[in-house]
């Protein structure tokens, strides 16, 4: 169901989401954005940045967590210390990410309560990108700019308006009282989006990719590419798929909490008895690259990577992981 | 000023410090509630982390108590110290905490009642400084807690 | 191509093929225009892939610690890195003699944020020309000039020469105002306390803890930084205000006396935080109270390394 939402009804539109529940949008900082709630629609800035540099995946896994809280002799989960929300203008690359997180944090066996009350309450309202970065590659990951895939709502921007792809009940909600769009306006929305995707530029192809990775376990190409890397953790700070943690038991605070952690730390295998499995940078990196494009590959049958570009961005030694990939495609073992 | 508002303070004592017994002793077992002791083997020992530490835990002063140079037990651990907690508390002013809260004394055996003294004369000039509101940042952990 | 980086690609070439070094570490054409890639090359051949320009963002000593022990390492190296590499060997963490410096006098590096800042996330293009920096986004050309685009760190740079390198290669530069140098630190104590504090309160409220500035740091190498201590938590990971600050004011102060201010730190921190007016200051300090700079000399001692009897007693009663 396509509706039309012109740009200057947006704010007004806003501000009856606030009346039910807390809207979340890029609001600026400094030179950057970062998703915050919402006082006040005119916060919002949803093209200041290309996109936020701290990933919205926070928004569902907080990079730090209280999972309970000890209070008089009792345990207090805080698993429902969540109320309705809406997220607008986060990407396709965002919202597609959450997506294979899904996977992670909703198996069949165990659903992961804090995740899963957080996305149950949750209605994404999707920016699509109609002028994609140079440093985005999402169409080289099996995604593109206007990814529907996990979207409530899908806004494609026309110019002086949005189309509005409503894609479910949650989307209805927020949606409904807006007039419909016109065959007109939705064909323009059409031609926005094939646009977008046509200008991306292919820096990989990931044809392929798991089982080369995998062929190039024991190579030299890894020893080579980890030289630069510093082993720090904005790669998979920043990254929307990365969902590695590490729990703690806050004495002080009387608080049980998740923290993100990075495998790109040494001692995030480092184990009690002095041994580590991936003990040099070499094996850190090479694990890096083959979760995301091998065994996410393996597990779930999708790349573990949206192309957001943040890692390709603000890595502070600019190690490429579109360059990676397309040299381990094209890497010959003499 | 509230009067009922008593100074926190953390003493890091240097166990050699030739304190006379009957200091030591008072040290040992009839420090006041608000003054928390930390016993190290020398003031070499200390570092910034510890000060740190008892300032975000909510120190309003630190006091640091050793063994005058060339009087340490280890040689010239205070000396060390000397001029790291010089430093620090120099970069703790620079990031807005009053310079008078953080003291270091050094203390011979023959100063009867020096560190009772020294422990009251931080008190006074906290008191005129009021609650330390920088870097207090964790759970209190000194005194009666709140 | 510039006269120097044919000398740097040519010098370079010379010391693989005669066997003075196993490996050279420098910088090759990145894939981002504002940047570019350290580049670590073991065969002559492999030379001519070596760039120099402001692009450079990073302080290349920091590898040295990364490297085997016993791997005789060539190294390009501006003014801040080679006083860097003379910390780290004044410090035993690589024999002087398996390295060798090719020094070059610095014009300093040039601040990707603030070119973004004005022409926006999607540069395609950059090249210096002379005193400017041409910027080419999908809008067009834009024009800087380079002394308004240099990293914080380098506009107040006193060492753009290098130091104790085998061979200087460029003409060498005037040293930096010293009294350029100390304004942020001296302009910052001007502030009353309270207002001090709200600023560093302010930047460190970001940080995600990521570590990018310990790892992009030279002198930072110890194999377990004390933010991994667990006993007892200094620093705990949780992002707390606590933690944050605690990580911030140490991580500052264990480089007292061992930091060359090449920025390095700001630049690699994702969230833009501002933290070199810490170490300025204690740099400052050094230099106040000891006479002391880093990297002036291959054998001085740095203050914390080092008393006297005769030390100040400047607050001990």
């Amino acid at each position: 169901m396509y509706k039309i939402l012109s740009k200057a009804d947006l704010p007004r539109l806003i501000e009856k989401w606030m009346e039910q529940a807390t809207v979340y949008a890029p609001v600026r900082q400094g030179d950057f954005t970062k998703f915050e709630p919402l006082n006040d629609p005119a916060q919002a800035d949803l093209y200041y940045a290309a996109n936020t540099r701290y990933p919205p995946k926070a928004l569902f896994l907080p990079q730090s967590e209280v999972m309970f809280r000890a209070k008089n002799g009792e345990l207090e989960s805080t698993e429902d210390e969540v109320s309705s929300r809406v997220i607008l203008g986060i990407h396709s690359c965002d919202t597609r990410a959450l997506q294979l997180l899904d996977g992670v944090f909703l198996t069949g066996d165990y659903q992961d309560p804090y995740w899963a009350k957080k996305r149950e309450q949750t209605t994404l309202v999707v920016l699509g990108c109609a002028d994609p970065c140079e440093t985005c590659f999402c169409t080289s990951v099996g995604s593109g700019p206007f990814d529907k895939r996990g979207a409530d709502v899908m806004l494609i921007d026309v110019g002086d308006e949005y189309v509005a792809d409503v894609r479910n009940k949650k989307g209805q909600a927020l949606f409904d009282p807006l007039p419909d769009a016109s065959q007109e306006q939705v064909d323009t929305s059409r031609r926005v989006q094939a646009a977008a995707a046509a200008k991306m530029k292919k820096p990989f192809e990931s044809e392929g990719i798991k089982d080369k990775l995998y062929s190039l376990f024991d190579s030299d190409f890894w020893p080579k590419v980890q030289q630069s890397c510093l082993g720090c953790g904005v790669c998979t700070y920043l990254c929307p798929t990365c969902h590695c943690f590490d729990i703690v038991d806050e004495a002080q605070r009387s608080e049980r909490v998740r923290n993100w952690d990075t495998c790109m730390f040494r001692i995030y295998s480092q184990e009690a008895s002095g041994h580590n499995p991936r003990p040099t940078n070499t094996e850190r990196v090479r694990q890096r690259i083959m979760h995301k494009y091998a065994y996410f590959v393996e597990l779930y049958d999708e790349i573990g990577c949206t192309g957001c570009g943040r890692c390709v961005r603000y890595c502070p030694v600019d190690l490429d992981i579109r360059q990676i990939i397309r040299s381990a495609q094209a890497w010959e073992e003499s | 000023m509230n009067d009922t508002w008593t100074p926190r303070i953390v003493v890091f004592q240097c166990q050699y410090s030739l304190y006379c017994e009957a200091d030591q002793m008072w040290m040992d077992t009839q420090l006041p509630p608000h003054i928390k002791l930390i016993q190290v083997p020398c003031t070499g020992r200390i570092s910034p982390l510890f000060v740190l530490n008892a300032v975000q835990g909510g120190a309003d002063g630190v006091l640091i108590s050793g063994c005058q140079p060339e009087k340490c037990h280890f040689k010239e651990g205070n000396l060390g110290a000397r001029r790291q907690l010089d430093e620090f508390r120099r970069f703790l002013a620079y990031l807005g905490m009053e310079e008078e809260r953080m003291r270091f004394a050094w203390i011979d055996l023959s100063e009867r009642g020096r560190i009772q003294q020294e422990l009251a004369d931080l008190e006074e000039t906290i008191r005129a400084i009021g609650p330390n509101k920088r870097l207090v940042t964790r759970a209190i952990t000194i005194g009666e807690q709140p | 191509m510039s006269q120097l980086t044919l000398a740097i690609r040519q010098e370079a070439a010379r010391i693989l093929e005669e066997n003075i070094v196993d490996v050279v570490i420098g910088f090759e054409a990145g894939t981002l225009p504002l940047k570019a890639q350290p580049a670590f090359i073991t065969q002559k051949e492999e030379a001519e892939n070596l760039v120099h320009n402001g692009f450079c963002q990073n302080n290349l000593a920091s590898y040295l610690t990364r490297r085997p022990k016993e791997e005789r390492i060539g190294i390009i190296c501006r003014g801040c890195e080679s006083r860097a590499v003379r910390a780290l060997v004044l410090e035993y963490q690589h024999d002087r003699d398996k390295l060798y410096l090719i020094g070059i006098p610095c014009t300093g590096i040039i601040d990707w944020r603030k070119i973004e800042r004005e022409v926006g996330e999607n540069a395609l293009q950059a090249v210096e020309e002379g005193d400017e920096v041409i910027v080419t986004t999908r809008d067009g050309e834009h024009r800087f000039q380079r002394a308004d685009v240099l990293h914080d760190s380098c506009q107040r740079c006193l060492h753009p020469n290098p130091v104790g390198a085998d061979i200087v290669l460029g003409d060498p530069l005037p040293k930096g105002d010293p009294e350029r140098a100390w304004v942020p630190v001296l302009e910052f104590e001007t502030l009353p306390p309270e207002e001090r504090y709200a600023y560093f309160v302010q930047e460190t409220e970001r940080c995600i803890r990521c570590y990018a500035c310990r790892e992009a740091c030279p002198m930072c190498y110890c194999t377990e930084c004390f933010v991994d201590y667990t006993t007892p938590r200094w620093a705990e990971s949780m992002i707390t205000p606590s933690g944050t600050q605690a990580w911030h004011i140490i991580r500052a102060f264990h480089q007292t006396g061992r930091c060359v201010s090449c920025g390095a730190c700001e630049r690699a921190c994702p969230m833009d935080i501002k933290m070199t007016y810490l170490v300025d200051k204690l740099n400052y300090d050094m230099a106040q109270q000891y006479g002391f700079e880093v990297g002036a000399s291959d054998e001085a001692q740095p203050p914390f390394a080092a008393f006297t009897l005769d030390d100040k007693n400047r607050f001990v009663r």
